[in-house]
């Protein structure tokens, strides 16, 4: 039975259309009584049948009454969903086994809407559904952490966005598939393995000096180029001239991470590994090449050299 | 998973060096010392203490009501629990286990049990229901828990209406309604601190949309009878229930709710002479007066004299199972009562019985005879036992004192013992509706003291003592209860009989003549039968100050008042399915029967989902305004020959219109161009306007 169940539900969600923007309209949100509405139908009951034994007009009234209310409250809850427009902004890269925060944009076009929760389709459990409030005429986002299990491409998940609000006695929901691809780099190994040397055909004396990451020898003039993290912000401060730390090693050494000299056993380790370093050389302000079976980036350094590093490495084969 | 998440709290103790960051979590415990926690200021709260004090205002609001027939135990668990709830929340302390709550669920049964003698029934019923409730909020965790208390609070404002169906009952119970909605929909608003003005509106504007069904559903809903018998206990509201036990009652409540309204189809008779007759009371266990069964064999062998008095009796639901007629309403054909739908017949003891309780509203017609005849005329000592019996044991003074009577008038008939006790009564007793209780806490010799001691009382005080009296010296007596009078001034016609008009007489039966009417209370508060003044207890405070500055105002407003209220009667609380018909008969229906009723209903409910699928429906197809003007201009445009995308804006659609037609084309793409600026430029417009659309299709046709 769960098996058809599942079934059932892949097939429905593979009729979905896959889109970054999603707007919610009669069509697309769905609407059922959730257990506290079932319940509520039978207090209902059990209160017509005391009005009827006891005779008593106020008991019809406040029965009919609560009828009403529940009932207009299905038509509220449809509709806090209903005319909503959900964005998913292109999501962030991350490394596989780490949260990372996709940001969903809700904007209602007219009224104030609460409790509007949002989620995976498949979790295991609503208890890490984020609810927001979208301001009328205004968005707000909801923050969903996305765990890539590892490196490679990632469809985002089928995300549900449902809302129980005002009286909890109704359901409504919609069932989004993201067309949104979300990038996971091998996750770095830990604790990492200590940088290669440089090779030895490079080798002036100032090479051995380096493979530590921090020490800094002194100070010179900010030079273009220059990493954010390398300016001595308190020099700077006083001087007024940007003044960046020097470190032998990053002017002299030209490393190359290299796939035959990663040494661990099996692919995906090899790749933490070299991920690891990548991290590490970034840290160090080394620059870095990367040379993979059959992919090679000349050396470089700064963030859009070490992002580029890891996308290689995500997406090697 | 969340960002929204807090922080995750620090791992390891506190550190004791007064770290700021340790404080939050050690605070409760230095609080937790403090009987009456520091109030923050209502703005200040945490929004869930907030939310808990305000669920626990809606629910002592609910409560309230009932504390009057609570017993005490309840009242103070009630109270203590609130209080220390709202201390919890205002400290932001821990809630007790479930363990302590199991406990105190239990001993409130047992004492439950203790009170009530049972656990079902209405008062045990209401009293368990206050308990889990209350108990409850001690369990607020989770949004089930939450539910739990909205759902046990919709039931506690039903049980309200049992005891009473006022207005003011009904006002109350609205602001309840609200509030627990309002509680409802704040629980489901989990982001924030949303202001309880929100929330209470949003719960106000689902009752205001909900009403037109609460209506429609109101007067169409089929009434039925009730389904099965419903435990007695809730009935007795007066002394009409079939039993009597005197000296139990310290002060007459009153209730000036109407019991029924009549109409005279002639003359009014004097009102002192109008006694509707409910249940004869003649066995007596020294505490209390049941009605003797089943009156043997005999009939009522009325007989009546004189001209007949034709009435017609509005009586409202009354949930007993008998008649209050004007004595003596016979039971042949042309007098009796006609009636459609519920059988009725005479006792033998004269009294009219219908065959289930009275729950709708009856309207009849019927014809007394004032002066009339009845019982046994000659002495039958098998069937008169019964009424002279009196249980051994109770009230010896009194016994002792009738023998001294009985013992100084040896050759005095009954007519004369029934003038020498009513002389003493007339002299030296006092008639007042604030008796105090009497007898022993068990009720007995409640006559002793009432007879030889205190001597002030109400009508079941006189009528029973004289009937023990009588009867220690061997006249048969027996009480009968029911109506006296009528209120003085008619409405529409019609005259009311309150339910503060219940009365309680004595019958002694005389040889020769029957049963003969003896009514004790009238020698003492003749007022009370001559002007048939209902009974009225001490004006309160306000309306004395009131009366003391202007009489005219409080009479006034006493008019509007009653006038409101009975308003309020007709048209919600008597409200029945006679009214239902009535309805249908005036929309058009020829004897409408409760098919209809519902078929009607089917209809109206069925047209309304069928509206709502039909706005469903058309709002399905609504599009975005501004999409459908596009769409119609690019329908025009490609009939002038140029292509267009759909995703193409106003001004791509400028630009193809000046590449496609050239110069021809400019007038159009400037309107194009115009467009783009409505749409997005500076001066953007809401709605597209109908201007523009002429003018481009001027422009088009050209």
């Amino acid at each position: 039975v769960i098996s058809l169940r599942q079934r059932l539900r892949a097939w429905f969600e593979s009729r979905l259309p896959r889109t970054d923007t999603w707007t919610l309209t009669q069509r697309n949100v769905y609407i059922v009584p959730t257990r506290a509405g079932f319940m509520f139908a039978l207090v209902l009951l059990v209160m017509l049948l005391a009005a009827i034994n006891y005779q008593l007009n106020l008991g019809y009234v406040l029965t009919f009454l609560l009828a009403g209310a529940g009932f207009v409250s299905m038509h509220m809850t449809h509709n806090t969903l209903r005319g909503m427009t959900l964005h998913l902004k292109p999501p962030p890269s991350g490394f596989a086994g780490e949260a990372l925060m996709m940001e969903i944009v809700l904007a209602s076009p007219k009224r104030l809407l609460h409790g509007v929760g949002v989620g995976f389709e498949h979790a295991a459990d609503r208890s890490h559904d984020v609810f927001v409030d979208v301001p009328g005429g205004g968005q707000s986002v909801a923050h969903l952490a996305l765990v890539p299990p590892h490196r490679g491409w990632h469809e985002v998940p089928t995300l549900r966005i449902e809302t129980r609000y005002p009286l909890g006695l109704f359901r409504a929901w919609t069932v989004w598939r993201p067309a949104s691809r979300a990038l996971a780099w091998p996750a770095p190994e830990r604790p990492a393995a200590p940088l290669p040397a440089a090779p030895a055909s490079a080798g002036d004396s100032a090479a051995t000096r380096a493979s530590d990451s921090g020490e800094f020898d002194g100070v010179r003039a900010y030079r273009r180029g220059d990493a954010l993290k390398r300016i001595v912000w308190k020099k700077t401060a006083k001087g007024g001239d940007l003044v960046s730390r020097d470190h032998t090693a990053s002017v002299q050494r030209e490393l190359w991470l290299d796939w035959q000299h990663a040494h661990a056993t099996g692919t995906e380790p090899r790749l933490s590994r070299l991920a690891a370093w990548v991290l590490a050389a970034d840290a160090a302000g080394i620059a870095h090449g990367l040379r993979l079976p059959g992919v090679e980036l000349s050396p470089g350094s700064g963030t859009a050299h070490r992002r580029a590093s890891l996308d290689a490495l995500a997406t090697w084969s | 998973m969340s960002a929204d998440l807090a922080p995750p709290r620090r791992a390891g103790p506190p550190q004791a060096s007064g770290d700021p960051l340790g404080g939050p979590a050690d605070v409760p415990d230095r609080r937790g010392l403090d009987i009456i926690p520091r109030w923050p200021g209502w703005s200040h709260l945490p929004r869930d203490a907030r939310d808990v004090l305000f669920l626990l205002a809606v629910i002592a609001w609910t409560i309230a009501p009932h504390f009057a027939h609570l017993p005490a135990w309840c009242l103070g668990l009630t109270v203590g629990v609130v209080l220390w709830r709202a201390r919890l929340a205002v400290a932001n302390a821990a809630l007790p286990g479930r363990w302590p709550l199991i406990a105190v669920l239990l001993a409130a049964m047992v004492l439950t049990f203790w009170t009530h003698r049972t656990l079902l029934g209405k008062d045990a019923g209401i009293t368990m229901l206050v308990v889990l409730m209350v108990l409850k909020t001690l369990e607020l965790r989770a949004r089930r828990d939450a539910l739990v208390v909205f759902f046990l609070g919709f039931f506690i404002v039903l049980t309200n209406f049992l005891y009473a169906q006022t207005l003011a009952v009904a006002a109350m119970m609205l602001v309840s309604v609200w509030g627990l909605l309002t509680a409802l929909v704040l629980a489901h608003m989990p982001v924030g601190r949303p202001p309880l003005a929100r929330a209470g509106a949003v719960a106000a504007r689902a009752a205001a949309l909900g009403a037109p069904i609460m209506v429609v559903l109101f007067v169409l809903f089929p009434r039925i009878a009730p389904l099965w018998a419903v435990p007695q206990d809730t009935l007795a509201k007066t002394g009409l229930s079939g039993s009597l036990r005197m000296g139990g009652i310290a002060e007459v409540a009153l209730d000036e709710s109407v019991a029924f309204r009549v109409r005279f189809d002639g003359p009014k008779p004097d009102s002192q002479r109008l006694y509707w007759r409910g249940p004869a009371l003649g066995r007596f266990d020294g505490v209390e007066w049941q009605r003797v069964e089943s009156p043997t064999g005999r009939g009522a062998e009325l007989e009546v004299r004189g001209q007949p008095t034709p009435y017609e009796i509005t009586l409202e639901p009354s949930r007993l199972p008998l008649l209050p007629l004007l004595e003596a309403t016979p039971a042949t054909r042309g007098d009796a009562p006609t009636l459609a739908g519920i059988r009725a017949s005479l006792r033998s003891d004269l009294q009219w019985m219908t065959a289930r309780p009275v729950t709708e509203r009856l309207r009849f017609s019927a014809r007394a005879y004032l002066d009339h005849r009845h019982g046994p005329r000659r002495d039958d000592s098998f069937y008169l036992r019964e009424y002279t019996d009196l249980p051994p044991g109770y009230n010896p003074r009194t016994l002792e004192w009738a023998d001294a009577l009985r013992r100084r008038l040896p050759e005095a008939t009954s007519e004369q013992l029934v003038e020498a006790v009513m002389s003493t009564i007339r002299s030296g007793f006092t008639y007042t509706l604030t008796p105090g209780t009497y007898g022993d806490d068990e009720g007995r010799h409640a006559i002793d003291e009432f007879w030889l001691d205190r001597k002030q009382g109400f009508c079941e005080h006189f009528s029973t003592a004289f009937v023990v009296v009588m009867r220690a010296m061997d006249v048969p007596a027996r009480i009968v209860t029911g109506y006296q009078g009528i209120d003085n001034e008619p409405q529409d016609g019609w005259y009311l009989v309150r339910n503060s008009h219940a009365h309680a007489w004595a019958e002694v039966w005389i040889d020769g003549r029957g049963w003969v009417r003896v009514d004790p209370t009238a020698a003492v508060a003749p007022e009370r039968v001559i002007q048939s003044r209902a009974l009225r207890p001490q004006q309160g405070a306000v309306a004395s100050a009131i009366e003391a500055v202007n009489p005219r105002l409080l009479a006034q407003l006493r008019a509007g008042w009653e006038r409101f209220n009975n308003q309020w009667n007709q048209w919600v609380l008597n409200y029945s399915r006679s009214e239902q018909f009535d309805l249908l008969e005036r929309l058009g229906w020829r004897s409408p029967d409760w098919t209809d009723l519902a078929k009607l209903l089917v209809v109206l409910l069925s047209t309304g989902a069928l509206a709502g699928a039909a706005w469903a429906w058309w709002d399905r197809h609504r599009q975005d305004p501004w999409q459908r003007l596009l769409r119609r201009v690019r329908k025009q445009l490609e009939v002038l020959g140029i292509e267009t995308a759909p995703s193409d804006a106003p001004r791509a659609l400028a630009a193809r219109a000046r590449r496609a037609l050239g110069p021809n084309g400019e007038a159009l793409a400037q309107q194009l161009d115009a467009l783009d600026a409505l749409r997005y430029g500076r001066a953007a417009i809401a709605r597209p306007s109908r201007a523009w659309w002429r003018a481009f299709a001027a422009a088009a046709s050209r």
